[in-house]
């Protein structure tokens, strides 16, 4: 890619750089994605439109952490929902208990999924392929248990009721609707360039290597298991924030945000926008919701055209549809240029 | 052929003049007036394990929406239903409330969630303070839980804590008359179970102290196989079981467990079996099965339901479930208070639902309420009996008590720390 500079210095292990002009590129990008989000409450007057940006939030997020682990990383993860049910619960429970500030409730809640997640990562990573994908799964499937279980403290299968307090810090009142939007917006965008960054940092493109060479890159110096564990932990806390803005959404947490049906989502989202690109999952988000909310106005037959639409990404397109969009665009370009 | 009369505009002429201009500008207000319809969201589950769930409460909700827009509709205005499938998920449950009254414009929500989805919505009513009715959540804590108290929701449902008192006082009266001491308990492992057994149990050894729980067994919900469970209980023996199972998993558990004759070794208590959707299904439907009623046409024992249950099945082709009479009543309160209220405004019908009485074919005594206090439906018709294999099913129903029933729901509140 253009923005790397690759140096091999004798005995070393490749040495990636990342011009900061790039990443000044990503955050002026970041301004100007927010600025337009920040917009549109002021030039739509619908409160639906609001809704469906603070879902993609949430999911993109979501879908988008998920990504590191698979498109950047080749662990697919069929418990990454867990990260987004001890978000959604973890900071419901600070602020309906411990009756603190939402930033700081958010702040524990990270590092409560930071500590799950380096626990749960540290078992998993060690695993490859399938057996990694089931090991997440079942994790997913424990920290299910527990929430169903615990009635006590999560409220068993009827989830955190009695709502979310949204207190006002910082002069932000959560409480009205489009402070709400222009907070989940900025969350978004903010994990969307950290994770931007992340992905092109040294350590992304390690990750990329691990990806497509385990063996290499340990046998080049790198410390294959730790730099797992470091993007598993990473990963995790970016879905954790995915279920902290659904929990702000929805007013509650409930155990279905920890369910495997999460990850499996997260999963299709994937499919659909595409892994080979960082805004895949983003747009794959945005497919999926729009689907989900046409087909649900239109039919009570979700499943079949949700089948349908799998059908032809998977025997049709044969991968996502930001992917086929870069593959057409580089052979159109390529085309182009030999014809001049 | 020639034309006769008077040359200009006669007077006929120009009345029809007159009035074809009058309709002509009154005409939008007299469309709009008609046009204006309101309409009411219904957020439910009308796909997956449990779709029957909102097919039946959408059938119920739509039979009587046509009765009371051919009465004249609500307060003058035709009702439009907008019912929409949140697949059983509460964030969905939680979007679509959230769409309907935003986007679709509905004034009023009738919430055909079950568990965690109707906390979802509640959550939705809170926030945007749209009237909302709550009509297939059995939870009691929806209600009871004075965290839950919104001036603007109400829950047309019965509840657990209500079958668990009327069903511990008539097991009760058995367990006496024919000394079951040793009992075990079956129910599905979700908090429903749970707490709907824990409550049955308390009101049955305090009704027969004498009682003990020999043996429990926790199915998971949609659980296919019930071997174990069933080898479990008929290993410990006991003169009783109870359980909470409900819809497929009790059909299943009773055609297992018909396989080795456990009706025939136990007094069986299942608290849900008196709907249809169980007792339709059930291959040999054993004689004897004590069971709380869901919806049976035949209880009350009035021509009302009995009526109501037959118009039903004529236009669907399938017996009303117990959901079905919960958003039939809902219909009905809204209904008359819209009449009391004169007014389809969500604040001024929650003034008038706050402790309304309405005449209802489901009542216990003709009538149900619904509760000031926690605004939640009580004076349902709420009874015990035992099956038969063919209809009526289940022949006889003895009434549960509501003073008792209100007695002990109030300690019950204090326990629990709602009051």
């Amino acid at each position: 890619m253009s923005e790397l500079n690759v140096e091999n210095r004798a005995g070393a292990a490749p040495f990636v750089t990342r011009p900061r002009r790039a990443a000044y590129t990503d955050i002026v990008f970041a301004i100007i994605g927010f600025a337009i989000l920040a917009a549109l409450p002021f030039l739509f007057d619908s409160k639906a439109l609001l809704d469906f940006v603070i879902r993609c939030s949430a999911f993109g997020l979501f879908a988008t952490s998920l990504n590191l682990l698979v498109g950047y990383t080749g662990l697919i993860s069929f418990g990454h929902g867990m990260f987004f049910g001890l978000g959604a619960y973890g900071f419901g429970l600070l602020m309906q208990r411990a009756n603190v500030s939402i930033p700081l409730a958010m702040v524990c809640t990270l590092a409560i999924t930071a500590v799950a997640a380096v626990v749960i990562g540290a078992i998993c990573v060690r695993l490859k392929e399938i057996y990694f994908a089931f090991v997440t799964l079942a994790f997913q499937m424990l920290i299910h248990s527990v929430i169903l279980s615990w009635q006590s403290l999560t409220g068993g299968d009827q989830g955190l009721r009695g709502g979310i307090k949204r207190p006002v810090f910082w002069g932000i009142d959560l409480t009205n609707h489009v402070q709400l939007y222009i907070f989940s917006c900025a969350l978004l965008v903010i994990g969307l360039l950290l994770m931007r960054q992340i992905a092109q940092s040294p350590f992304g493109y390690t990750l990329r290597m691990i990806r497509d060479n385990a063996t290499r890159a340990s046998f080049i110096g790198i410390n294959v298991w730790r730099a797992k564990l470091t993007v598993f932990v990473l990963a995790a806390l970016f879905a954790s924030v995915g279920g902290m803005i659904m929990s702000l959404f929805v007013s509650g947490a409930y155990p279905e945000f920890a369910y495997w049906t999460i990850s499996g989502e997260g999963i299709f989202i994937n499919m659909l926008g595409g892994v080979t690109t960082f805004l895949g999952p983003m747009v794959g988000t945005v497919l999926l919701l729009i689907l989900n909310d046409t087909a649900t106005r239109l039919t009570e037959h979700y499943g079949i055209v949700l089948g349908v639409v799998i059908l032809f990404f998977a025997l049709g397109l044969r991968k996502g549809l930001m992917d086929f969009a870069v593959d057409w665009y580089r052979a159109w370009r390529d085309k182009a240029k030999e014809q001049s | 052929m020639t034309k006769t009369g008077k040359p200009g505009i006669n007077r006929r002429t120009t009345l029809a003049l007159m009035g074809a201009g009058a309709f002509t500008v009154a005409s939008p207000w007299v469309a709009r007036a008609q046009a204006k319809t309101i309409k009411i969201g219904m957020p439910t589950i009308l796909s997956g394990r449990v779709a029957q769930l909102g097919t039946s409460s959408r059938n119920a909700v739509m039979l009587e929406v046509e009765k009371v827009n051919a009465a004249g509709g609500l307060a003058g205005r035709q009702i439009e239903m907008v019912v929409r499938d949140s697949k059983g998920q509460p964030q969905e449950a939680a979007r679509i409330a959230r769409e309907l009254v935003n986007t679709d414009g509905c004034e009023l929500l009738i919430d055909g969630e079950a568990s965690s989805g109707s906390f979802a919505v509640h959550e939705v009513a809170r926030d945007i303070g749209v009237l909302c009715i709550h009509t297939c959540s059995e939870a009691s804590s929806l209600t009871a839980d004075p965290k839950q108290h919104i001036p603007n929701a109400f829950r047309c449902v019965r509840q657990g804590i209500h079958d668990s008192i009327a069903g511990g006082s008539y097991a009760a009266n058995i367990a006496k008359a024919k000394g079951l001491k040793k009992w075990a308990t079956c129910s599905p492992d979700y908090a429903y179970g749970r707490d709907t057994t824990a409550e049955f149990v308390t009101y049955l050894k305090h009704f027969a102290p004498d009682v003990e729980i020999i043996s429990e067994t926790w199915p998971k919900l949609f659980q296919p196989d019930y071997t174990e469970t069933v080898t479990k209980i008929l290993q410990a023996k006991p003169q009783a079981l109870y359980s909470a199972l409900w819809g497929g998993d009790l059909t299943s558990y009773i055609d297992q467990a018909n396989i080795y004759a456990m009706f025939t070794q136990m007094e069986v208590f299942a608290v849900n079996m008196a709907d249809y959707t169980a007792l339709t299904v059930v291959k040999n439907l054993p004689k004897g099965i004590h069971s709380g009623n869901r919806y049976i046409k035949t209880y009350p024992a009035t021509a009302e339901n009995a009526a109501w249950g037959d118009a039903y099945k004529a236009k669907y082709k399938e017996y009303p479930t117990n959901w079905s009479w919960q958003n039939a009543t809902a219909v009905m309160f809204l209904s008359e208070a819209a009449k009391k209220a004169n007014s389809t405004d969500g604040k001024k019908l929650a003034e008038v639902l706050t402790g309304l009485t309405i005449k209802c074919p489901f009542g216990a005594d003709g009538t149900v309420t619904m509760r000031g206090e926690d605004r939640t439906l009580v004076g349902y018709a709420i009874g015990w009996g035992t099956t038969i294999p063919n209809e009526p099913y289940v022949p006889e129903v003895k009434s549960g008590d509501w003073k008792q029933i209100f007695a002990l729901e109030a300690e019950w509140k204090k326990s629990k720390g709602y009051t």
